[in-house]
């Protein structure tokens, strides 16, 4: 089948011609984003971009994501066919009967292959969408069944079939040398084109168009569809944030200034090009504390938010205009509502689960900047919290000369520089919430047994400031910074431990920031490594917990990978590993007080801490294990709620402590 | 040029300050020294600069706290011991002191100002006239209740029945309503004519008002919600009252000025036995003030008792709350029981409002109300660190709670551990028997 | 119209405690605030200013650091700070206080209109609510105390409505312009200062007044004009919790209990 260059040349150039403008229209919307460098490490973002683009490592997380291996691989490979289709429908000499007849019948053999895995899995593609789309491929802008999706379906499908037809055909007019090389073909042309003789030049000619029609409008289709993320994806991966997006950029407190983000364009270049590399796989909705609880907020309807903002109003920022849509405001397709803003846990769930590496949570709490530091705008629960925060360092407004009384039972000495080796920064929950305290004395009594050379700040400490930050109020959060890590760099201090994964992770991630590095571990790694050394001995098992079963706090696990450490100790401690939730580890579920919601109401849909105290009962536990206050006080009041009294609720320190007696 | 026998010079010596006695007062030193040789520092304590003081002790006469003392070299205290041994210390005569006596013996007597809204008197202008009648018998003078208003005579008699020897009465129809100017008017009128050396009012919304104007005009001290009044041996008022939220009680004199005003807080002082049929002497008196020249004018009053719908957590004297322990929405009744008995509000914990027992309007704690009320009743609530924020600065806490380990009783004045089901229906029980009987 | 909002710097006094060995106060790092009350004055400043476009001023009499208190005034919205500042200011009661208060609005009453002065109810750390009371009789304001909730601003008649919040009952009230106020928490909600506004409060200047602008009579301010004085400084005997009774077995005997001795210490009253 030779095609005809005369017709298909222009037509090729017209669809290049019309995929490159609407590339250009496209990213260049990017460009209006505020500058950002991720160019940093090329080494370590080619290797990201191996593993989660080309690898698909997140992708086939889940079973079905096999499915989407198999057709980017496809797709992949299926790139050196057609692009000796269109090459040689320009130029009818060039095609692959140029290769080495050797490889060449090794790619017809990959073709063929793959073609028919490609079909299947579009078959399984619709199926799902069509019979049983999961809930989490649902939002109220984009649906399971959308038009888009089967569209697209269809093309590659098409793609395929006429692959075959074509192929088919050709074998059956003898055409093929290969056709040996080429089972799936064969097999058309033998059953279902052999006997159609007359028909083998039109059918071929046919396919052929289809073929070329089909490639042609999916390329230009690419641009405007969900699908361009076959184009920006593997960008995507290259420039994703290197460690984990745990910590949110400073900013500069300059006159004249705005800070955080109310329209499109004051986001980074990279946060819009999350928006055109959302797949709308609706895995961060599926993972999603605040969703899974009816909460207005989805993440991934916060980045379709962006993209369908940047589309209407980038156009024309372009042309010096103004926005018309809004990016926060009332309810509506490009729009974030402040409901959905506030909803935040920052669990980190969604970055966890993006296959794409896209970082929904910090978009956020750069709305969440903007309404805090220029609209003043917030629930007002947290006026309180800023207050109290501002004026005691503290999220409860509790005199600072109150920070000791949780050790007035134990002699605690201070932190003294060269002689200290740990600095146990206890926390505001530590110091303050009775129940926490207990936790400390546990800790405290744990470090004295193992003779760690250990002091504190007594009245000196000051909250680490991680609420703040979360929520926004990012200019309180450096001035308390500032003052802590000034702070730690008088008083010579190196290594800290914390019993809080909120003060763990800002004290090590966020305050780096800010030029302090200091050696951080969370009390769950110390024990562990004392346990492991033999420091610590316990003089008994402990036995009357009974069933232990552990809860992940994000700010230990999926923020800071920590998930061995509490889970070993528990293990050394009552002679079993605990008992594992059905989401466990970095598919752990929030508890609901992380990102600052642990000072705000919950009006809105169910509690996230009820949700997670069922998920807990339901392994019938006698003891759920924490590692964070936050989850403690959810945990506990959860559990009040559901009447479950005869579960208790343990520190990991305290179970240990629990052996020391 | 030494003369060898010279009668020794009183050397004055230089102020210091003495290390940690300091309780920044408000810089008096500073303002007392003459040369200003006293600088303040941040802490808000004295730097004396020792070669421009003059050792003329003002300072150390004016610090409340007796932080500056008079430095001595060796050589002066060998002349004051020298001195000490002739006997030779006299008393340098005041003349200062002696103007201020001549004034303030032109004062004389105790009054206490009756506040009354539309005839109905308060309860604390009675409790000031027990206190009152001790601090005019530890002066000897007579003790004297102030009474303005509109068809109010009948208080004369009950102040007599609860103490005083004299009642001075403005009734007139200006009056009727309490109105800052027009009372200031008549109370001023009254202390210009008769001269008190002591002037109580209740610490209440009126009392308040009325005397931080009074005392701006008859340009004397006023002491505000005193809890202690006694008299010291020179004659004068020693006003104790809590500073600095309650966590500082301080002893405030009024020593040169007349008269001594002071507020005091209802409930504080004993409330006196009532002597029914007590007489005593009727001054009546009139003062200029028309109608017409009283702008302010007062458009109703709203008793707290009609508008039940409208519950003001927040500023509710008496908090009756319930917690998760509440078990349910209708075991909320109980709690209002108590609270309509105590004259109060009831009031919840997050999760009793989580539960949908109680509307939002009435949470307590951090992401709710904060609250200081007189008295504090937690019902069947643990005490989670995020609701005792929101209470924890009320006058008393009475905590009830099965759970003798609850965090709740480490912050509350009385702990009941027990069935909240039984116990609170007895206090109200309680309350409404003692209620009846001392009705009767 | 300027709307004058007089605002207090005073230490954070749920830090302040003796020490129970040399019986004085213990200041050592505790922070200065702004008066919890006046936050809610300053509030209702701005209110008007929202609503009818009055200009607002803070003024504040304390020491130099006050300034802060003011530059945090200055962030809310206000368009006008002075800081009464002076040596001889110093030591004021107040009788004293309110005399230098007054005379700096009379002075800004020279430039501008004054119609509304707001004070908060009182300060946390001298609890006397007198300051308030003392402006308004020095000026001849109208005088309102306790205000909790602006009813009705007549700028026709120049008369202002209020609420007042007083023991058991709320009371309605007009008086005419110009009047002073004196404000409780439950007004309203003080707003949250932006950062924009923030950074500008720290680049404009808050007027200092001292003794030499206002020209006061040196015994009619600071330790001099100051009636009263503090003789002595003590702690204050608290009632350490106590369990009463035993709840558990005899709850009518223990409530009974309870009830005796909240009466017997004054607490409650029949």
């Amino acid at each position: 089948m030779q095609p005809n260059p005369t017709v298909f040349t222009p037509l090729l150039i017209a669809a290049l011609v019309f995929f490159a403008w609407s590339c250009y229209r496209r990213f260049s919307l990017v460009t209006l984003g505020r500058g950002e460098d991720r160019f940093q490490r090329l080494d370590l973002r080619v290797w990201d971009m191996l593993l989660y683009a080309f690898g698909q490592k997140r992708v086939v997380a889940k079973p079905f994501g096999i499915n989407h291996f198999v057709i980017f691989w496809s797709f992949v490979i299926l790139l050196i066919a057609n692009g000796e289709f269109l090459i040689r429908g320009v130029f009818p000499a060039v095609s692959l009967a140029l290769l080495p007849p050797s490889l060449r019948h090794a790619l017809l053999l990959a073709f063929d292959a793959i073609s028919l895995l490609t079909l299947v899995s579009i078959a399984l593609a619709v199926g799902r969408r069509l019979f049983f789309p999961p809930s989490y491929l649902n939002t109220p802008y984009v649906k399971a069944r959308s038009f888009e999706a089967f569209l697209i379906l269809a093309f590659i499908a098409l793609l395929m079939l006429a692959y075959f037809g074509l192929h088919g055909a050709e074998i059956a007019m003898g055409e093929e040398e290969a056709a040996a090389w080429m089972p799936v073909s064969s097999f058309v042309a033998k059953v279902l084109l052999a006997p159609h003789s007359s028909l083998l030049i039109p059918v071929a000619s046919f396919c052929w168009w289809v073929h070329a029609v089909v490639l042609l409008a999916f390329m230009m289709f690419l641009p405007h569809s969900k699908h361009m993320h076959i184009l920006t994806a593997i960008p995507n991966c290259f420039f994703a944030s290197l460690g984990k997006p745990n910590t949110q950029p400073r900013e500069e407190f300059t006159r004249g200034s705005r800070y955080g983000v109310s329209e499109v364009q004051e986001f980074t270049w990279k946060d819009l090009l999350d928006g055109f590399s959302c797949t709308e796989c609706g895995r961060c909705q599926n993972a999603c504390p605040a969703t899974a609880t009816g909460k207005p907020l989805n993440p991934r309807q916060v980045v379709h938010a962006i993209k369908t903002n940047l589309f209407v109003n980038g156009p024309l920022i372009q042309k010096g205009g103004k926005p018309i849509v809004p990016l926060i405001g009332e309810e509506g397709e490009g729009t974030n509502t402040e409901d959905t803003i506030w909803a935040c846990t920052t669990c980190g769930a969604c970055l966890e689960a993006c296959p794409v590496l896209i970082e929904q949570m910090p978009k956020i709490i750069k709305m969440r900047r903007h309404l805090v530091e220029m609209e003043s705008q917030f629930p007002e629960e947290l006026l309180n919290l800023f207050e109290n925060m501002e004026q005691r360092s503290n999220p409860w407004g509790i005199a600072p000369t109150e920070r000791t009384k949780w050790c007035s039972t134990m002699e605690v000495k201070p932190f003294t520089a060269g002689e200290t080796e740990y600095l146990f920064y206890v926390g505001c929950a530590g110091s303050f919430d009775s129940r926490q305290k207990h936790v400390s004395v546990a800790l405290a009594t744990i470090l004295n047994e193992a003779e760690v050379s250990w002091g504190i700040l007594g009245k000196e400490e000051q909250c680490c400031g991680d609420s703040l930050r979360r929520l926004g109020n990012e200019y309180v959060f450096d001035k308390m910074a500032r003052e802590n890590v000034r702070l730690f760099q008088e008083k010579g201090i190196k290594k800290v431990i914390t019993q809080c994964p909120h003060c763990f992770s800002t004290l090590k991630n966020d305050y780096k920031q800010y030029g302090l590095e200091l050696e951080v571990v969370h009390h769950s790694e110390l024990i562990n490594d004392l346990l492991k050394a033999g420091k610590l001995n316990l003089s008994q098992k402990v036995t009357d917990l009974g069933r232990v079963l552990f809860h992940d706090s994000c700010y230990l696990g999926r923020h800071n990978d920590v998930y061995e450490a509490p889970r070993e100790i528990i293990a050394a401690a009552t002679g079993a590993p605990p008992v594992e939730m059905e989401r466990t580890r970095n598919n752990s579920f929030c508890c609901g007080a992380g990102g600052g919601r642990m000072w705000m109401e919950e009006f809105i849909g169910t509690r996230i801490n009820l949700n997670r105290v069922e998920e807990a009962l339901r392994k019938n536990p006698d003891t759920i294990c924490v590692a964070c206050p936050y989850c403690m006080t959810m945990f506990e009041d959860g559990l009040k709620d559901k009447l479950a009294g005869q579960t208790r609720v343990r520190d990991v320190a305290e179970v240990v402590a629990e052996g020391l007696r | 040029m030494t003369e060898p026998k010279k009668t020794l010079k009183k050397p004055r010596g230089v102020a210091c300050l003495v290390e940690g006695k300091c309780i920044a007062c408000g810089a008096r030193c500073q303002s007392a020294c003459p040369v200003n040789a006293v600088e303040m520092n941040d802490a808000g304590e004295p730097v004396i600069i020792t070669e421009k003081c003059i050792g003329c002790v003002k300072c150390v006469k004016v610090c409340p706290a007796q932080a500056i003392e008079m430095y001595f070299t060796p050589e002066e205290q060998k002349i004051l011991d020298e001195l000490m041994k002739q006997g030779a210390a006299v008393e340098e005569v005041d003349e200062e002191a002696r103007a201020v006596a001549e004034k303030i013996a032109a004062y004389s007597g105790v009054w206490v100002f009756v506040e009354q809204t539309e005839g109905e008197p308060a309860k604390v202008s009675w409790e000031l006239l027990g206190k009152g009648r001790e601090l005019a018998d530890a002066l000897s003078v007579e003790l004297a209740a102030v009474i303005v208003g509109e068809k109010v005579e009948h208080l004369c008699n009950e102040a007599f029945a609860y103490g005083a020897d004299k009642a001075y009465l403005i009734d007139a129809p200006v009056f009727r309503h309490y109105r800052t100017e027009s009372y200031l008017k008549a109370v001023c009128h009254l202390i210009d004519t008769y001269k008190p050396e002591v002037v109580l009012m209740g610490a209440t919304g009126l009392g308040r008002d009325l005397a931080g104007a009074v005392a701006t005009v008859v340009k004397t001290g006023l002491t505000a919600d005193c809890t202690g009044l006694a008299i010291d041996d020179k004659r004068n008022l020693m006003q104790t009252r809590p500073a600095f939220g309650g966590n500082i009680m301080a002893t405030i004199m009024c020593d040169k000025f007349r008269p001594q005003m002071a507020t005091v807080r209802p409930h504080v002082m004993a409330m006196p036995v009532k002597k029914e049929g007590a007489t005593g002497t009727i001054v009546r008196e009139s003062c200029e003030v028309r109608e017409d020249d009283i702008l302010v004018k007062v458009l109703e009053i709203i008793s707290d008792k009609k508008g039940r719908d409208q519950v003001d957590v927040a500023g509710a004297e008496f908090i009756v709350s319930g917690g998760r322990g509440m078990m349910g929405k209708e075991n909320f009744a109980i709690l209002q029981d108590l609270a309509d008995e105590l004259g109060g509000v009831v009031g919840a914990s997050r999760s009793a409002v989580d539960a949908g027992w109680m509307p939002p309007e009435r949470q307590v704690g951090q992401t709710g109300k904060t609250v200081r009320p007189k008295i504090y009743v937690a019902c069947g609530i643990s005490g989670a660190i995020q609701h005792l924020v929101g209470m924890q600065d009320s006058d008393v806490v009475i905590a009830i709670n099965r759970d003798k380990d609850a965090p709740i009783f480490e912050v509350a004045t009385y702990g009941i551990v027990g069935d909240l089901f039984q116990i609170i229906p007895a206090i109200t029980q309680r309350l409404r028997e003692l209620k009846q009987q001392k009705s009767k | 119209m300027l709307v004058v909002a007089c605002i207090k710097q005073v230490p954070d006094t749920t830090q302040v405690q003796i020490d129970p060995v040399t019986n004085t106060l213990v200041r050592e790092g505790i922070p200065f605030i702004v008066n919890p009350y006046d936050t809610h004055a300053l509030e209702e400043a701005l209110r008007f200013k929202d609503r009818f476009g009055f200009r607002v001023a803070a003024i504040s009499m304390g020491p130099p650091n006050s300034e802060a208190t003011l530059r945090k005034a200055l962030a809310l919205g206000v368009d006008e700070t002075i800081l009464l500042s002076d040596r001889c200011f110093g030591g004021a009661d107040t009788l004293a206080t309110s005399n230098v208060l007054a005379s700096a609005i009379r002075r800004l009453q020279e430039q501008e209109e004054v119609g509304i002065v707001i004070c908060g109810k009182q300060t946390i750390d001298g609890d006397t609510a007198q300051v308030g009371p003392g402006i308004a009789t020095r000026l001849g304001f109208s005088q309102l105390t306790l205000v909790d909730r602006i009813e009705h601003l007549d700028r026709e008649k120049r008369t202002i409505r209020v609420r007042r919040k007083l023991e058991g009952r709320h009371e309605i009230v007009e008086a005419p312009l110009p009047a002073l106020l004196t404000v409780v928490r439950e007004l309203n909600r003080p707003r949250y200062p932006s950062v924009p506004k923030r950074l500008a409060s720290q680049e404009t200047e808050v007027k200092v007044w001292s003794n030499d602008v206002l020209r006061l009579d040196v015994n009619a301010i600071g330790l001099k004009g100051s009636p009263t004085w503090v003789n002595r400084i003590f702690s204050p005997e608290r009632d350490k919790g106590e369990i009463i009774g035993d709840g558990v077995n005899d709850p009518v005997a223990t409530a009974n209990l309870l009830i005796d001795r909240l009466l017997s210490k004054d607490l409650l009253a029949l």
